[in-house]
């Protein structure tokens, strides 16, 4: 399949030069992906998909155009070029346009497994012992996606970029109900596992499973305990804001802050990494051909690193990082820095606060200032002498991030490989101690 | 309909499906084409252009359903699909507890197009630039005090075309074209800090839609307001006051404590792991109580020009107006056919898929407040102190759709039944009951707003219009959201 993707790319870059285009690039896509959702202890649907997309970046004097095309066919190419070339003399040259790079960047290995190629299909059977290992937990019902696939990227460019590569991944979570009380735990990697994917069902149960009674707080601030899917949502955002693209159009936090400037605590340190072989957004190289790095964003506490591709590295005068996207760049997975506190211990570090273990609906109010709320979900406890006293039901974090930042005082040994639906890119990441976190709850 | 058709391939899967042990099977052929604009200021920053398309296939084997989607368009493609499908139905098929199926219903044979009377290439690509540089132009223009230092436009002409089949004998092919256009915009000022706010456009029909849209004169209306807000803007009362919400936060408040948590999949449980359950439990419909006489929220997908307009659902099922709060009554969920088997009801055409990679699962259309009576003066005439919160930036609800909370962008103090000067960042913080409760009067003024609605796993956007009158609650306590 790789040979075929570099066909498919390789045509496209000589056709469209052929065609008249001064630079053309073209990531082909192939991939085949199955995916299993499960509610109420039952398999709700089983889903798959096979698909090529072909992405063009074409460029004549100095005007950009990108295409998305879901197709595999010559034709089908021959037909968006020409619709591109067309409409190629009424579009302006584009106020960010920049060469395309020399290229530079290699294929990384290690990023597929040979289960996932070869039987992608009936890793499926692993899902019902899933939901058996979360109702033999505790849990009265599971809900849940199992999702994995094998999938190919060639990269060809104008400037002699040919490259592809090959990987394979996994994403599984589950959220575990017992009566009014809910867990949820989630697990991704490029490598299959059985006894990971069962320890996602097990550990959402044992969340479910809390038995203590519930209370409610006033709305205030509050020492919180911020597990890994809290931490994974909320330091993806952050990522996110990073790319010099968002920062340039003033829908950054990051506009506000140039690198060098403290924005965190000392300890927090926010990694893109796109060379770690076990998550899957992993790749040797970015969409104009540049060699990834795995490069700080905030190194204790000081924003040190945007993420560019070659047009914003012009405009800003920086280096470029490997993170292209043809317009916009991005970090590919988010990495947080564990810090030194046993995962045991991390109720009695904060003596009292507030557990997080999952949220959602995160939401800005000023990007700019990093101003935003989300919402809890499943289990949320009030920990008071070291010890979990009380459950509180949906909450809200009301913060800046800045401010959030600045006030992460712990940070656990243990890190966790999660994707989820609300936890994009993949990340690894710590359990976090904040102190001074807004509480909010809505008036009844 | 202006696109190719592959009846013939659908049929054909349909046809394999059935042969190879179906009791039910659909194929749609789906396709969706976007142009795209991006203005940074005045300037141009990039065009993109997509065109996603390909075959969803659907099948019911055994009491498994299983979808598949491919843009392999050849026999040899779509037997691939069908055969997966069924391949892992079967696999799957003996830990199924109870068997589901999908509802018997009336589904038609049609062909039917949205109304647009400019088509996108009856104005030059300069043209739509020019528009979209007015808009810079005139939003600096009205800057006094303060600087803009975003301004990003985005520019979309969609065009969705579908031709479904199914085994129980529907065949609709549609196609619907949809304009939209984002403006986002930050204001600072060195003292002040800044206010950010994004205004949108969007509906099903032609380029005659950007003359009514006037988005020249909005945006100005909107940056005047905002410097406003981020200049004199103050905090809001501490003390209970009489709050009247705008439509465009009214529209967007029953979306989300209306039509999300009346999907019939959500209060099933279908939805649990992501976009989560609902405060709705089966035997509240039609019986449990809500809010007042006044809460009266209906979804229709059958609104001309709308941006979740369609005729026929994506199981074929023909569209109407579903009433979901009736005068206060938990009272008609959204269903598609799975969950109006799981119910024992019958589906109300709630069947909606992004593109041809989506099944179709229950979704809100265009869903809106019945507007009251008065006027919008009639509305605040008689509040001594309260506050006027017109529209918002930030929002989220829990995954039950019960606490929920807005950040007013642009709003107003209410002195003795005026506005007067404006608020900064009030924050309502409520619940479902308390809402649809404290409704005290609604104005006649219905409006829309656009959005993408996101549910479902892979994750499905789909356009709605929300909407509703400007309304008055009893009195509530506002927070104000921290700095």
């Amino acid at each position: 399949m790789r040979e075929e993707a570099l066909d498919l790319a390789n045509y496209v870059v000589e056709k469209g030069r052929r065609l008249g285009f001064d630079e053309v690039a073209s990531i082909v896509r192939i991939s085949r992906r199955v995916m299993v959702k499960f509610a109420n202890n039952e398999i709700t649907v089983v889903q798959n998909w096979m698909d090529t997309t072909i992405a063009l970046y074409l460029v004549k004097e100095a005007k950009c155009v990108l295409t998305r095309l879901v197709c595999r066919t010559k034709n089908d190419i021959d037909r968006a070029l020409k619709n591109v070339y067309d409409h190629m003399a009424h579009v302006e040259p584009s106020a960010l346009y920049a060469p395309l790079p020399e290229p530079n960047g290699k294929t990384l290995e290690g990023l597929t497994d040979p289960k996932l190629v070869q039987s992608l299909g009936t890793t499926i059977e692993v899902v019902p012992q899933l939901i058996d290992e979360g109702l033999r937990e505790g849990a009265q019902r599971l809900a849940g996606t199992f999702h994995a696939g094998h999938r190919i990227k060639a990269l060809v460019t104008s400037k002699g970029a040919e490259l592809s590569e090959e990987g394979t991944f996994i994403e599984v979570y589950a959220r575990a109900f017992y009566e009014d009380n809910s867990g949820h735990w989630a697990w991704t990697s490029t490598k299959f596992n059985d006894d990971r994917v069962l320890e996602v069902g097990r550990k959402a149960a044992s969340y479910s499973k809390i038995r203590l009674p519930v209370t409610r707080i006033e709305p205030g601030r509050y020492n919180a305990i911020l597990s890994p899917l809290v931490v994974g949502n909320l330091m993806s955002y952050v990522a996110r804001a990073a790319s010099a693209l968002a920062t340039m159009l003033g829908l950054s936090m990051f506009t506000k802050y140039k690198p060098g400037t403290k924005i965190g605590s000392e300890i927090i340190s926010i990694i893109d990494e796109p060379r770690d072989p076990l998550l899957p957004n992993s790749t040797g190289f970015d969409d104009e051909g540049i060699e990834t790095r795995t490069k700080y964003i905030i190194r204790k506490g000081i924003f040190e690193s945007y993420l560019h591709n070659t047009k914003t590295a012009t405009r800003m005068r920086g280096q470029l990082t490997g993170n292209a996207g043809w317009l916009q760049p991005h970090p590919w997975n988010v990495v947080v820095e564990p810090g030194d506190i046993d995962e045991d211990d991390i109720f009695c570090e904060v003596g009292e606060g507030i557990f997080v273990l999952n949220n959602w609906y995160t939401r800005y109010q000023n990007i700019v200032e990093g101003q935003f709320s989300t919402v809890s979900r499943d289990v949320v406890l009030y920990v008071k002498g070291g010890e979990p006293k009380s459950i509180i039901r949906r909450v809200r974090i009301a913060e800046v991030f800045p401010n959030l930042l600045n006030n992460i005082v712990g940070l656990t040994k243990t890190k966790y490989d999660i994707a989820w639906w609300e936890v994009k890119p993949p990340v690894r990441v710590p359990f976090v101690i904040a102190k001074n976190v807004l509480f909010t709850r809505p008036e009844v | 309909m202006g696109a190719c058709m592959f009846t013939d391939l659908l049929e054909y899967a349909v046809d394999l499906a059935g042969r190879l042990g179906a009791s039910y099977a659909e194929a749609r052929y789906h396709v969706n084409r976007s142009s795209q604009i991006l203005v940074r200021f005045d300037k141009v920053i990039g065009v993109s252009l997509g065109s996603v398309n390909g075959i969803g296939i659907r099948v019911l084997y055994d009491g498994v359903l299983a979808f598949s989607a491919t843009n392999d368009l050849t026999p040899d493609g779509i037997k691939k699909a069908v055969k997966q499908a069924i391949t892992q139905a079967k696999l799957l098929s003996n830990t199924i507890h109870e068997a589901r199926g999908l509802v018997e219903a009336k589904v038609g044979r049609v062909k039917y197009e949205g109304v647009a009377k400019k088509s996108f290439d009856s104005m030059a690509l300069e043209d739509k630039l020019s528009l979209l540089k007015e808009l810079w132009k005139r939003a600096s223009d009205v800057v006094k005090e303060g600087k803009l230092t975003a301004f990003t436009v985005i520019y979309d002409e969609g065009e969705e075309v579908k031709e479904i089949v199914s085994s129980d004998g529907a065949y609709v092919a549609s196609r619907i074209v949809r304009p939209s256009l984002s403006i986002n915009f930050v204001l600072s000022h060195p003292q002040r800090g800044t206010i950010q706010r994004s205004v949108d456009f969007g509906a099903s029909g032609g380029l005659e839609l950007l003359g009514e849209w006037e988005p020249e004169g909005k945006i100005e209306e909107e940056v005047r307001a905002a410097e406003r807000v981020l200049m004199y803007g103050v905090r809001p009362p501490k003390e209970p006051v009489e709050v009247v919400i705008g439509s465009e936060i009214i529209g967007l408040m029953v979306h989300e404590s209306a039509g999300h948590p009346m999907e019939a999949d959500r209060i099933w449980g279908r939805e649990a792991a992501q976009a989560g359950e609902s405060y709705v439990k089966p035997d509240m419909i039609g019986k449990e109580r809500i809010g007042n006489e006044l809460a009266t929220v209906i979804d229709d997908p059958t609104i001309p020009g709308s941006y979740g307009f369609y005729l026929y659902d994506d199981e074929g099922v023909p569209a109407r107006p579903r009433y979901i709060y009736l005068r206060g009554l938990i009272n008609e969920p959204l269903h598609n056919r799975w969950t109006a088997y799981v119910f024992r009801a019958k589906s109300n055409a709630s069947a909606r898929a992004m593109n041809y990679a989506s099944e179709p699962i229950p979704r809100m259309a265009n869903t809106y407040l019945e507007p009251g009576d008065a006027e919008f003066e009639e509305l605040i005439e008689d509040i001594g102190l309260g506050v006027y919160i017109k529209s918002y930036m930030e929002w989220n609800i829990d995954d039950i759709r019960w606490g929920q909370r807005y950040v007013g962008l642009e709003a107003y103090m209410i002195k003795r039944g005026e506005l007067t000067e404006p608020v900064r960042n009030p924050v309502l913080e409520l619940t479902t009951r308390t809402f649809y409760s404290s409704i005290i009067a609604k104005d006649k003024d219905l409006k829309f707003y656009p959005g993408l609605c996101g549910k479902g796993e892979p994750s499905q956007g789909v356009p709605v219009w929300f909407g509703g009158p400007d309304v008055k609650l009893s009195r509530v306590k506002l927070g104000v959201a921290p700095r």
